[in-house]
């Protein structure tokens, strides 16, 4: 903790985490591409239904077949991404703000406080997440945007922790001690000098938990927890997908492909982010 | 009297023991009293652990204190509300012992003055540039210095830059908690020179906290020696060096160099470090490690009383031999 980490520093530290951001980085434009114009890039209406089409194979007009209704599979992962997308980020940023708000604010000021606000922290982490999750879509019920409030419930202590331990080391520096001296209020001290030397940290974590909130939308939707049909997500294709799985198996593999190519785009990007600024690990 | 300390204790607790730990009362600071005057430099002395800069983390509030009070201006801050402190901080500023870490990472050094200025409605607009200007001049740096990071400046000029963000906000006392004990000998004395020439341009008051007897010695009008959190000796700086009477202040003088060749050696050289201040000595804490110790040291606590020019508290002061230095 002695070294003081410098902006020239972090620049000259991104080279070995380099390669990976950048795939990373390739992979998930790509992604969040298709996700955004899903409109204009589908060949089909993801919810239109078709007697005539069922279980159609791969084909030119069909890129990934179709399902049991005859909606073209292609097109529902790319309306799925969508869903799945933005249910991860928004899940990932509201546990962020409110992890990081919370966490730093409980380390900043110790004490009584810090130690109730931590053991409910640990209480919360103690479920294992998808049992987590499981209980909050349950008390709260279906859509998008439980879905979202239970993924950053069980995402919240990963942010409480980094922050507040960040905090906690931080108000022992000798620069938030002149601070103090120097008369600043304590909002102020958190906001202008202790909130930037943590969140390059936090938005690692960020990048990293984006990855398990895709997985955790997707673990749910495939146990019917997750956004109600007829709107498609990853899981819920998957889901829907097993139905059929021994006579037409794509319908699950397709989404679940789908879900690999995100998971290891974002995982990509946190790890490089992680190495890059991880002394320890470049050695 | 600009800032005067009285009877100040300062206690943190430890807990030690398995596998039921208790909590230990450990005194920090135990009785500490001393007053600074306007545009003098007050010096602190004693090894490390005996408190000092918990003294002077305790008069800027920075630690609580148990016990005492700290008047600044005929108002005592001690327990004063954080936000009537917050107005008086201007006037009561600190440079810290290691430059780099008192210095906000990623602000640029212009920001980092400026914002000092603006918190407290010093300036405004156009203004605020030109204090920041004027202070980093004050201090020997560059006017181009306001667009730089702390990293990229070396230990000296931090220091400076430490400096000039409390000259900014004009104090009229300056707590100095080892401001040079981070730097190379040169820069030290380019360090010790800027802030005389601060003391005696400005007649800003100093608190200047060393473990260096030389550097006290240099730049303070009057000293305190610390031990286990208490005082043991105080008095006009050049007295206590030349004429010290405590057995303690003896020692201290008698282990720091002293740059004359000539001068044999000292062949009594006490050894042994301070004891835990979690399990003070009784009597007078010094007497483990006291060559003239006889049976009152052990028993009774001495405190401090006037003797020669300053206060001592030590119960042979009038009979212990005269110091050779």
């Amino acid at each position: 903790m002695s070294a003081v980490v410098t902006p020239r520093h972090r620049v000259a530290r991104l080279a070995p985490g380099r390669i990976a951001i950048v795939a990373g980085v390739a992979i998930m434009a790509v992604v969040i591409f298709a996700a955004v114009f899903a409109p204009i890039i589908a060949p089909h209406d993801p919810y239109a239904q078709s007697m005539l089409a069922r279980f159609r194979p791969v084909s030119a007009e069909y890129w990934l077949g179709t399902d049991q209704f005859g909606r073209d599979t292609f097109s529902r992962i790319l309306y799925g991404l969508q869903i799945t997308l933005w249910t991860a980020f928004a899940s990932t940023a509201l546990a962020m703000v409110c992890g990081t708000a919370i966490g730093i604010l409980s380390g900043y000021h110790g004490g009584r406080v810090d130690r109730w606000v931590s053991a409910a922290n640990d209480l919360l982490m103690s479920f294992p997440q998808m049992v987590a999750g499981i209980i909050i879509v349950a008390l709260l019920g279906p859509g998008i945007t439980n879905l979202i409030i239970a993924i950053a419930i069980t995402a919240f202590p990963a942010f409480y922790r980094m922050a507040r331990s960040a905090a906690l080391a931080l108000r022992e520096r000798d620069y938030i001690d002149a601070c103090r001296v120097l008369g600043y209020s304590d909002i102020r001290i958190i906001v202008r000098h202790l909130l930037p030397e943590t969140l390059d940290d936090i938005i690692i974590v960020a990048t990293l938990w984006l990855a398990t909130a895709v997985r955790t939308e997707s673990s749910l939707a495939f146990i019917g927890l997750g956004a109600p049909p007829p709107a498609a997500t990853l899981g819920g294709l998957v889901r829907d997908g097993f139905d059929n799985l021994l006579d037409y198996p794509g319908l699950a593999i397709w989404p679940s492909l789908a879900i690999l190519i995100v998971m290891i785009g974002l995982n990509l990007v946190g790890d490089g982010l992680r190495d890059a600024n991880d002394p320890r690990a470049t050695a | 009297m600009l800032l005067k300390v009285e009877g100040l204790r300062v206690s943190f607790s430890v807990r030690r023991g398995w596998p039921f730990p208790k909590t230990h009362e450990l005194k920090a600071v135990d009785g500490v009293s001393f007053d600074v005057r306007q545009g003098e430099a007050f010096g602190i002395v004693g090894e490390s652990g005996c408190g000092k800069s918990t003294v002077a983390r305790a008069i800027l509030r920075l630690v609580n204190l148990k016990e005492g009070r700290v008047v600044f201006n005929g108002i005592d801050i001690s327990r004063l509300p954080v936000r009537q402190l917050r107005r008086l901080r201007p006037k009561l500023q600190m440079i810290f012992q290691d430059p780099a870490a008192s210095l906000s990472p990623r602000m640029r050094i212009g920001d980092a003055l400026a914002e000092a200025v603006r918190v407290h409605g010093i300036a405004s607009g156009k203004a605020v540039d030109r204090l920041v200007r004027d202070a980093l001049n004050e201090v020997g740096l560059a006017p181009e210095s306001a667009e730089r990071f702390p990293h990229e400046f070396s230990g000296g000029q931090k220091q400076r830059i430490g400096i000039a963000r409390a000259l900014v906000l004009s104090p009229s006392i300056i707590v100095a908690d080892e401001p040079v004990s981070a730097l190379d000998v040169s820069v030290q004395a380019q360090i010790l020179n800027l802030m005389a020439r601060l003391k005696a341009e400005r007649n800003i008051a100093f608190v200047f906290i060393s473990h260096d007897l030389g550097v006290v010695r240099h730049f303070c009008e009057r000293t305190a020696v610390m031990y286990l959190g208490q005082v043991i000796e105080t008095g006009q700086t050049r007295e206590i060096f030349d004429a010290p009477s405590h057995p303690y202040t003896r020692l201290l003088r008698s282990v720091s160099p002293v740059p004359d060749p000539e001068k044999p050696a000292l062949a009594e050289v006490q050894e042994g470090e301070p004891p835990s201040p979690l399990d003070p000595p009784s009597g007078c804490r010094f007497h483990p490690r006291c060559q003239f110790v006889t049976d009152v040291c052990r028993t009774k606590t001495p405190v401090l009383r006037p003797f020669g020019g300053g206060l001592v508290a030590c119960h042979h002061a009038e009979t212990l031999p005269p110091a050779e230095l």
